[in-house]
């Protein structure tokens, strides 16, 4: 590693031809997986990712560069190439500060677990999710675990170290019968290490798997229509993600991209809607103590009461606002620049109780497993799928059904949620944006919206 | 450490065979907005990936440290993480295929363009979609060159190198009129620099703008759909694991135990042909070394056979075919064979349908090993044999297996995406459009 003189040197080297900032990210990380299938273990991998971005800014234009030399003949090349893009007077870098203190709080660190533990307890799954049903044909269950070490350092004096230890438990259920084959799936993470299996009840997680699964095998395709959609707690809370998280991200901001552009203090959703992106949840799969570039994370509020009060920003684009950043610039590795993310972001809990919603429900859908989605900020439109759902008929949840999307438009949604219930909790999966795949979690209580356009492939009788 | 003392060093720690892909990545990006250079990013990074067997058990790791003391730890970590697994499969490291199909070399210099020329047709591109009719912004104009070097080597004497050059660029549009915002691009990737048409692009992209403005979402029911060729390029994309080996061996395709049997209307029929002439890429080889040649996978409907790396191939005690990339198995250049049919004449029998020409999210809307999809998708309506007004919001439901048997038409417009599979438009008598009613 390159020391504090060397490497103030380097930023110095970044502001000689007109820039006003320079910043270089440095990046150790060791991913592993282990994955059993049945009672086998059928796949090992590790995966090293190691190396340096280096970002020059001139006022708001920004060039970046990455590579895996990380001397200091190398940066300092790369760094003279990045720099040939500005020119002007330089000047001065500020001394690089000392290295604030962090606390993960990690009881048990992946990279001291034996294979042998890990495979032991994934093997348990798997047989609880086998011996659930004769109809499940195949089980696996994986476990992801991500070791990210970083640095980073910029001309404004910040020398941050940080350390994300992340951990994931992937269990997948296959049954079949003579009609179809179905897949249910569940992948809770955290900011953790082994003691996940602590945190989390895995038996009955994988008995709820291949309860779903088989569910799923009588299950009848949705109809087409558009109704009332109930939208269970926890990853329910990808339709805030996608609806109304990204298009509050500063990277759609900063470019008059979306629904919400000069909108704050203006209400934007139903008096039922708080919602907040915590950058500091413990524990959270969602979670940093310092962002990418050094800067501590912190609970962001983004709606209160239906006002918008506030948008998710990062360094360079905070200038192009004329805004502080929030502590949210994220990016997947060295090979990105960073730029405004979600981290833990949720509706926050209400007061209606769940029975009450279905109960108040004539007739409807209830999403009680969502899948994944997307959204384009520019058109605010928005998908997502629902992996298990069942119909609500007269306040009752009645037969289960499948394949169901649901579309809709970010600037309307908010409008639509009139139910808002006291049971929050997170889900977790994997964000995509221009900086990259990040952890991320998703967050509600159970929520109703009024209508949505939902499609599926029934009814063909 | 070079690659040859990486070999040596494995065998000395006891490995069986190893096998080293070693890959030198170089890009370079160029973004712009609003007649500035919004993202410029320049990469060189070179990584290493490790296959190798001990105790009769093979696994991999790749990493980007390459100095001596992290190459020593990860070949240590090869030895724990095989080790670690307990199922008894082949284990296998290729010596090499008799002979591999050549290729035209694909190794344009674009460094060799001076990097303001390529700035110039970004900004160019930009300026020329920029105050068009109905034209509200252009979102981001992108291009992007990447230079790879790869070579693979292993102590069976496998020693194969490949090179790949290429460069895209696109400019995606927003448009708005009325209260109505759609986004339109059209991406262009090319071998070589001056293969660029800017104009062309242009003029595509507001073409493709203007025609999605003004859209109405539609009434619910099942329709007759025609869905474009680059879509169905898409869909056919999102289940590609079906015709997986792994899958056949994990029992994750239903399409297990059904070679030769009929699986889709004859019109249908889907080939793998690394050497496609309408295809990006053409690819002489898989990761493993085997060589790659043209496969049937669907013939007159028929189902033909999985794709193999060389651990299935051998539990299914066949010829490896080539198919090993990046870890897992992967068609190479797959298309569904066109007809004589044209476009105009594909639609002409519909009197109400839908034609689909957007597909959002087919990363959460597809059930590979079911069949299913539910999709956002956007389009127009088709009248009386033409395509008329524009539909958006609107959900496309249905099922894999059963929509390929119930293709009614095929139309002769092949084209390949970037997913390196080729769709000409198909007409399905019946899907389920999920709308405002």
């Amino acid at each position: 590693m390159l020391n504090k003189e060397t490497l103030q040197a380097l930023l110095q080297e970044g502001l000689e031809t007109g820039a006003d900032f320079c910043e270089i990210f440095f990046e150790d990380t060791v991913a592993n997986s282990l994955r059993v299938t049945g009672q086998e273990v059928t796949n090992t991998s590790t995966q090293n990712t190691y190396g340096a971005g280096v970002r020059i800014i001139q006022e708001t234009d920004e060039v970046y560069g990455y590579t895996n030399q990380v001397d200091e003949n190398s940066l300092r090349t790369l760094i003279k190439n990045l720099r040939a893009s500005f020119k002007g007077a330089s000047s001065k870098a500020s001394p690089l500060g000392e290295s604030k203190p962090f606390d993960n709080g990690i009881k048990k660190p992946m990279l001291d677990v034996a294979a042998s533990l890990k495979v032991e307890k994934l093997k348990n799954l798997t047989q609880i999710m086998s011996e659930h049903d004769e109809k499940i044909i195949q089980t696996v269950g994986m476990i992801l675990d991500r070791f990210q070490k970083i640095l980073v350092v910029n001309s404004k004096g910040v020398y941050q170290n940080d350390e994300r230890h992340y951990t994931r438990v992937i269990l997948q259920a296959t049954a079949k019968d003579e009609n179809s084959m179905q897949q249910a799936f569940e992948g809770p993470g955290r900011f953790m290490g082994f003691e996940i299996f602590d945190a989390i009840d895995f038996k009955a997680l994988a008995k709820e798997t291949a309860e779903s699964a088989i569910t799923l095998l009588t299950a009848e395709d949705i109809e087409s229509q558009v109704m009332p959609v109930v939208l269970h707690n926890g990853f329910g809370g990808v339709i805030f993600h996608e609806a109304c998280g990204h298009p509050l991200e500063a990277t759609a901001i900063a470019k008059g991209l979306s629904p919400f552009v000069g909108k704050v203090g203006e209400r934007i959703g139903s008096e039922k809607v708080t919602a907040y992106d915590n950058g500091n949840v413990e524990g959270a799969w969602g979670r940093l103590n310092y962002d990418d570039e050094g800067k501590p994370t912190q609970n962001n509020l983004l709606i209160e009461n239906g006002i918008l009060k506030g948008y998710l920003v990062d360094y360079r684009r905070g200038i192009m606002m004329g805004a502080e950043s929030t502590g949210s610039s994220r990016r997947q590795s060295y090979k990105y620049s960073p730029t405004s993310r979600m981290n833990s972001t949720f509706i926050a809990p209400g007061t209606d109780k769940f029975e009450d919603i279905i109960k108040d429900t004539k007739y409807g859908l209830f999403a009680k497993k969502m899948g994944g989605g997307s959204v384009q900020p520019a058109t605010g439109e928005f998908n997502f799928a629902v992996q298990e759902g069942y119909m609500i008929e007269d306040g009752k949840l009645t037969r289960p059904v499948r394949g169901a999307t649901l579309i809709g438009h970010g600037k309307d949604i908010l409008f639509k949620i009139d139910k808002v219930a006291d049971n929050l909790e997170f889900g977790q999966g994997m964000c995509g944006s221009i900086s990259g795949s990040i952890p991320v979690d998703v967050g509600q209580p159970t929520i109703r919206v009024s209508s949505m356009t939902v499609g599926g492939a029934g009814g063909k009788k | 450490m070079t690659i040859d003392a990486i070999l040596k060093r494995g065998l000395e720690k006891g490995l069986t065979d190893l096998q080293i892909y070693s890959s030198r990545n170089q890009s370079l990006k160029i973004t712009i907005y609003k007649g500035r250079i919004d993202q410029h990013v320049e990469s060189d990074v070179q990584s290493v990936s490790l296959r190798g067997i001990y105790n009769g058990k093979i696994t991999s790791v790749s990493f980007e440290n390459l100095n001596d003391e992290n190459v020593d730890l990860m070949l240590e970590q090869l030895k724990d993480n095989a080790s670690a697994l307990t199922a008894d499969e082949p284990a296998l490291i290729y010596e090499g295929s008799d002979s591999y199909p050549e290729v035209k070399p694909n190794d344009f210099d674009f460094k060799s363009v001076p990097i303001e020329e390529k700035i110039a047709l970004a900004k160019n591109l930009e300026a020329l979609i920029t105050g068009k009719e109905y034209v509200k912004q252009v979102q981001t104009t992108v291009y992007q060159e990447s230079l790879n070097e790869t070579i693979i080597r292993n102590s069976k004497g496998l020693d194969l190198k490949r090179n790949n050059s290429f460069a895209y660029a696109y400019a995606i549009g927003v448009f708005e009129k009325d209260e109505d915002t759609k986004t339109a691009y059209d991406i262009k990737l090319v071998k070589r620099f001056d293969e660029f048409d800017v104009n062309e692009m242009a003029q595509k992209t507001l073409e493709q703008g203007w025609s999605k403005l003004g859209g109405n979402s539609v009434p619910s029911k099942q329709y007759p759909v025609v869905i474009s060729n680059e879509r169905f390029s898409d869909l056919l994309g999102a289940f590609t694991t079906l015709f997986s080996g792994e899958s056949a061996y994990r029992n994750l395709t239903p399409l297990k135990d059904k070679i030769g049997e009929k699986i889709a209307n004859p019109l249908f029929e889907l080939i793998d042909d690394p050497m496609h002439e309408k295809a990006y890429f053409q690819i002489p080889f898989d990761d493993e070394g085997v060589a790659c040649y043209q496969m049937p996978v669907i013939e007159k409907g028929v189902f033909k056979g999985f794709f193999h790396d060389l651990k299935t191939a051998s539990i299914f005690n066949e010829k490896p075919n080539g198919h090993s990339f990046s870890g897992s198995i992967d068609h190479t250049n797959l298309y569904l064979r066109p007809t004589e049919m044209s476009f105009d004449e594909l639609i002409k029998p519909i009197s109400e349908g839908i034609y689909i020409t957007e597909l959002a999210a087919l990363h959460a809307g597809v059930k590979a090993v079911s069949g299913d999809f539910s999709l956002q998708a956007g389009g127009f309506k088709i009248e009386n044999g033409k395509v008329t007004t524009p539909v958006k919001m609107i959900v496309l439901s249905g099922n894999f297996f059963e929509m390929i048997n119930q293709i009614e038409g095929i139309a002769n417009d092949l084209k390949f995406g970037l997913n390196n599979i080729g769709s000409p438009s198909i007409y399905v008598s019946k899907l389920s459009v999920g709308g405002d009613e």
